[in-house]
């Protein structure tokens, strides 16, 4: 950052000084053409022109590759920075913030960026260097310009201050009809087929008219405001330079300023406004990047303040098995406690079932089980602390990725793809799950599009069995894993459940299923706490 | 079976048909009509003119002046150079108004035109996604088109005008002075544009899929945190998602490097331009001639600095128009029905309309029917064919309650899309004896009726979100109907009719939804009404309770005739509720058994 800083910052100086080294050997070329020098005797002034030309154009394009290679790189480092971070976090904070949210925050919202590193922040530079240097310099050729310059110049950020605050009172106002108008069209596409059913999808048309007439009247009445600050920004900068003209002019005819300097200041006057004028146009595009950018501090700073995941860097699964035990185990989701000093035992090669209204907590015990939601009391497997890695689990989303069935399967296996142990391994787990009629080459997309809901939460459950049966993991735990399979396929699950616990399995299955209590050792009822 | 949990990387491919007259076809509408356009283009014309002409003026002026003339002979190029620099600021402001003012004017027309082409499309002829990405995606592409008349068709006719103005200006005091500016304008305008291409083009044709792999893979990682997690597999993703990460970065840097060579392509002719003129110039010209020559290319090169930009713009508009045309191409895919040309909408009016009772559900019959979704052309897995239906044949009687039940992928759906004439079929189905194929798509629907999988709620009051099924409904009437499916509680503590649903329905849970666009189909008092899967996004637990109360609110005494239903589910339900159960298994009828 600080060396894109100081490369801008260079960059600037050279730009400037190509700047000025162009306007002076125009006005030197001119006036000595005038003068009745030959082609010859300026052909000096012609190459050193030439040259200035050359430099500006050069560092135009440095200027833009500099802040473009910046901006990626800032881009990059945000995004794993944060992408760290949401993983320390964990699910049940992507869960309250939104995935698709979280997502287009670190996809497109950091994008934004580039229209702040790329484009706003080197205008920024070139404004505080560019602007003083030629002001500098046409107040040595000629104070009086440097005046009118001067004056004019803090006129521009002093009006877009007030346009600006002008037009933030009245979008706020009409910011709520604003988003609303302009999300109707999509509420009407996307409801077509609901309006096709009850024949009012041409009655529409005239809607869609009339709601984005109302849009338009509504943000032309921002733009006027709006636009008003681009309107003073011209001004300033074409009445100065207009009044430099004339000034000169007049002084030109009195002969007390030489055409020289006149060609000179005139050529200078419209650069002085030219960046702070970017400046104003890059506004806009930076400040999606800030809002972004500041969104993205916030999530930095709430990882931040999150001892570092101790947990997952435990080593494989322990060997030595024991009853699964909860002592005194309670829960809070913000303020609210959702499981109360919960305790019990689970003994391997048990088949329980946890129910209970919904509400109760169930899928809250299989969240502290997996250390998802922090916890108080203790949650013990034999002799040491439950992990991750001795749990084979199916949630209630099914949370397939893109990619094969297979892949999805085999999710986190050391087993290299395509070796006959892991292809053994799906076809079991495939099996188990009742899945065996899903093509495990079958392609998915993303967030597993491609399954029916049934299909998918076969699958997820395939997922389940794999781990259970490729690192041997000592727990499964299943959340509603039969609510969209038909009886047939739920006892066939049931079955497989069985034979899990028959192989020493913990089975753990949160249900309210009249199959699935049946098939149960035992059934723990949660009752929703109640708060007075 | 509809794929309903599906959704869209943001630059999956939607249909390999899409043409390009298609996407012409969407540019039009984009394109406001000269009259329309003209004020705007006027305005931004004078503007640069007026910037052009302010430092043509303020270059005589001053060498000019230089002469020491009489004051008298300045003047009128005092005078000039204060109104054009009034000018050019006061004409911009109202350019930007005219213009802006016809992009939005435009807007309606668009979107009016895109909505047009997807009626006969919905909801079959679609991409199946659930969370509606890619008509959101359609949506802000519509919007992204407002661009084409704003940033690429003013510009680059200003950047023209302007440019062939100045040539001919300078033509009349130097021809030679003249030649130069041109030379140096083509040549900028060419190289600007091929040294982007070159540099660029490719990399910038990889940003639009790369920033979508990202997309898709961030959506993955965010949404089965949990799963990686618990199944250890957290390092790997984030290693391949830094990997995309970095792939793009390199991509974009190299978009941006043709960008900026662009620009500097741009004030590198500039520069030229000035130099050649005072060469040419030097020799022939008297003092005021020689500084117009001098520094009008300047300013000329300053309008016509928008030419990159515009050509930027140009390519992103046109990506945005094609994508348009091929989720919402002209020509229907075969496979979907198609609404006769006929623009008589007074004839489509619901039954419900009228105070009449009613009138008795017609016998629908189905013989030997087959049935498959179109061929949407995309590899996107999403975008897969539904399951086809093969030689079904089905009675139901009028006023019969039948359950067809199946496993996920059975067809189900694609019955129900069937029923409500959304898909077309082979074979035989009639109602009442009159065959469906004979009937407009539009008017079948006033006597069947469908309660959706995922039903629409729209961002409106509960009242607005009943109301479109029966519009003259009293609050009363509505009220009752809410008591009827079972909301009439939740709506009280709501509010009543006036409480705000949310955009897509976000304050409503998956079961009320149902319940709600229950209460739609009710007021609709559709003769025939299918239920499709009415607990698929049900908490499991309120599943049975829902399922209840739809069977007893459709069946509950009305004024009017029984009411047939046709139940789609993949569960089973008590049979008390309905008369005859169905099985449908891969696309079959395996068992038309009664209870």
């Amino acid at each position: 950052m600080r060396g894109f800083l100081a490369l801008g910052g260079l960059l600037g100086l050279i730009q400037t000084a190509s700047i000025i080294g162009f306007a002076w050997f125009v006005s030197v070329l001119v006036t000595g053409a005038i003068a009745g020098q030959s082609l010859a005797e300026l052909s000096g002034s012609f190459a050193a022109l030439a040259a200035m030309v050359l430099l500006r154009a050069f560092t135009v394009w440095a200027m833009d590759a500099a802040s473009a290679a910046g901006a990626a790189r800032v881009k990059s480092q945000l995004r794993v920075a944060v992408l760290a971070g949401i993983r320390k976090l964990g699910p049940s904070w992507t869960q309250r913030r939104g995935s698709a949210a979280t997502a287009t925050l670190v996809g497109p919202g950091l994008d934004a960026l580039d229209g702040y590193f790329g484009k706003y922040l080197p205008q920024l530079i070139l404004t505080a260097i560019a602007t003083p240097l030629l002001v500098l310099a046409i107040f040595l050729n000629d104070w009086l310009s440097a005046l009118i310059v001067a004056l004019a110049l803090p006129i521009i950020p002093l009006f877009m201050v007030l346009i600006g605050m002008a037009t933030q009172a009245v979008q706020r106002k009409q910011w709520d009809s604003l988003q609303h108008l302009s999300g109707s069209f999509l509420d009407v596409v996307g409801g077509l087929a609901t309006l096709k059913i009850f024949g009012r999808e041409r009655r529409q048309l005239a809607r869609i008219r009339t709601v984005t007439d109302s849009y338009r009247t509504e943000t032309m009445k921002v733009l006027r405001l709006s636009f008003l600050s681009g309107f003073v920004l011209e001004l300033a900068g074409s009445l100065s330079v207009a009044l430099i003209a004339v000034t000169i002019g007049l002084r030109l005819l009195d002969g007390q300023l030489t055409l020289a300097v006149g060609l000179f200041v005139l050529i200078l006057a419209p650069e002085v406004f030219l960046p702070v004028r970017n400046v104003g146009a890059q506004f806009h595009a930076a400040a999606d990047g800030m809002a972004a950018s500041a969104e993205v501090f916030e999530v930095l700073e709430l990882a931040d303040a999150i001892p570092a995941d101790a947990a997952a860097a435990a080593a494989a699964p322990a060997q030595a098995r024991g009853p699964l035990r909860l002592d005194g185990v309670s829960v809070h989701r913000g303020d609210r406690l959702i499981v109360d000093g919960l305790s019990a035992e689970f003994e391997p090669g048990t088949l329980s079932v946890l129910a209970g209204q919904s509400g109760s907590g169930k899928s809250t015990v299989l969240a502290a089980l997996l250390g998802f939601v922090p916890s108080a009391g203790e949650i013990t497997l034999g002799d040491g602390p439950l992990t991750r890695t001795e749990i084979a689990w199916a949630g209630q989303n099914p949370a397939l990725g893109s990619g094969s069935v297979a892949g999805n399967i085999a999710l986190g296996s050391a087993l290299a793809e395509g070796t006959p142990e892991r292809v053994r391994l799906i076809e079991a787990s495939m099996r188990l799950a009742a899945a065996s009629g899903i093509d495990p080459e079958h392609e998915l997309g993303v967030n597993g599009a491609g399954l029916s809901g049934g299909q998918a939460q076969r699958v997820a459950l395939a997922r389940a069995f794999y781990r259970w049966q490729e690192l041997g993991t000592p727990v499964l735990l299943l959340d509603e894993p039969s609510s969209a399979l038909d009886a047939e396929t739920e006892a066939r699950l049931l079955g497989s459940l069985r034979a899990a616990a028959d192989a020493g399995a913990i089975v753990i299955v949160v249900s309210h299923r009249e199959a699935v209590l049946a098939a149960a050792d035992r059934v723990l009822w949660l009752e929703t706490v109640h708060v007075d | 079976m509809l794929i309903e949990n599906a959704s869209l990387g943001p630059a999956a491919p939607i249909a390999a048909q899409a043409t390009t007259a298609d996407a012409r076809d969407v540019l039009r509408h984009a394109q406001p009509g000269p009259r329309r356009f003209a004020p705007g283009l006027f305005f931004a014309l004078l503007s640069a003119i007026s910037a052009v002409a302010l430092l043509a003026c303020s270059a005589w002026l001053i060498a000019r002046a230089a002469e020491q003339p009489q004051l008298a002979y300045l003047s009128a190029a005092v005078v000039g150079v204060r109104a054009f620099a009034l000018g050019r600021a006061a004409f911009r402001y109202v350019d930007r108004l005219a213009s802006h003012d016809a992009a939005f004017r435009q807007l309606a027309e668009l979107r009016v035109a895109v909505f047009q082409r997807l009626i006969p499309l919905a909801p079959a002829g679609l991409a199946r996604t659930k969370r509606g990405d890619l008509l959101s995606r359609l949506v802000s592409d519509v919007d992204a088109l407002q661009d084409l008349p704003l940033r690429v068709v003013q510009p680059l006719l200003v950047s023209g005008v302007i440019a062939v103005l100045s040539v001919a200006g300078v033509w009349i005091v130097l021809p030679q002075a003249a030649l130069t500016l041109l030379v140096c304008l083509v040549v900028a305008f060419a190289a600007g544009t091929l040294l982007h291409a070159a540099i660029a083009a490719r990399a910038e044709r990889r940003l639009a899929p790369g920033r979508g792999a990202l997309m898709q893979q961030l959506l993955d990682f965010i949404g089965s945190l949990d799963v990686l997690l618990a199944f250890g597999a957290v390092d790997e993703r984030l290693q391949e998602l830094n990997r995309t990460d970095a792939a793009l970065r390199r991509d974009g840097v190299r978009a941006s490097l043709g960008a900026g060579l662009a620009a500097s392509a741009m004030t590198f002719a500039a520069g030229i331009a000035t130099l050649l003129a005072i060469l040419v110039g030097a020799p022939v010209l008297e003092g005021p001639q020689l500084a117009i020559v001098a520094l009008v290319p300047l300013a000329v090169f300053e309008v016509c600095g928008m030419v990159p930009l515009a050509v930027g713009a140009w390519r992103q508009v046109r990506t945005s128009a094609e994508r348009v045309a091929r989720i919402a191409p002209a020509a229907v895919p075969s496979g979907i029905p198609v609404e006769p040309a006929s623009g008589d909408q007074t004839a489509v009016a619901p039954a419900a309309e009228s105070d009449a009772p009613r009138p008795e559900a017609p016998a629908i019959v189905l013989n030997g029917l087959s049935a498959r979704w179109p061929d949407l052309g995309g590899r996107d897995p999403s975008l897969a064919p539904g399951v086809a239906l093969e030689g079904i044949s089905l009675t139901v009687a009028p006023g019969e309650r039948v359950l067809v039940r199946g496993e996920s992928g059975a067809g189900k759906t694609t019955l129900a899309n069937v029923l409500v004439r959304f898909l077309d079929y082979e074979g035989g189905f009639t109602l009442g004896g009159r065959e469906a194929k004979a009937m407009a798509p539009g008017e079948l629907r006033r006597t069947i009726g469908l309660c959706e999988q995922n039903p629409w709620i729209f961002d409106s009051s509960l009242r607005q979100n009943l109301l479109f099924a029966r519009e003259h409904a009293t609050d009363a009437e509505l009220t009752a109907m809410l008591e009827r499916v079972g909301l009439g509680e939740w709506a009280g503590s709501r509010g009543g009719l006036d409480a705000e649903l949310g955009e897509r329905g976000a304050l409503v849970s998956g079961g009320q939804a149902q319940r709600i666009a229950l209460a739609r189909a009710l007021l609709a008092d559709f003769p025939v009404l299918v239920v499709d899967e009415p607990t698929a996004n049900v908490d499991a637990a309120q599943a049975d309770a829902l399922m209840r109360d739809i069977l007893s609110a459709t069946s509950s005494a009305d004024a009017g005739a029984a009411r047939s239903v046709i139940l789609i589910s993949h569960d089973a339900v008590p049979a008390e509720l309905v008369d005859r159960e169905l099985v449908l298994s891969a696309g079959r009828l395996v068992s038309t058994g009664g209870l």
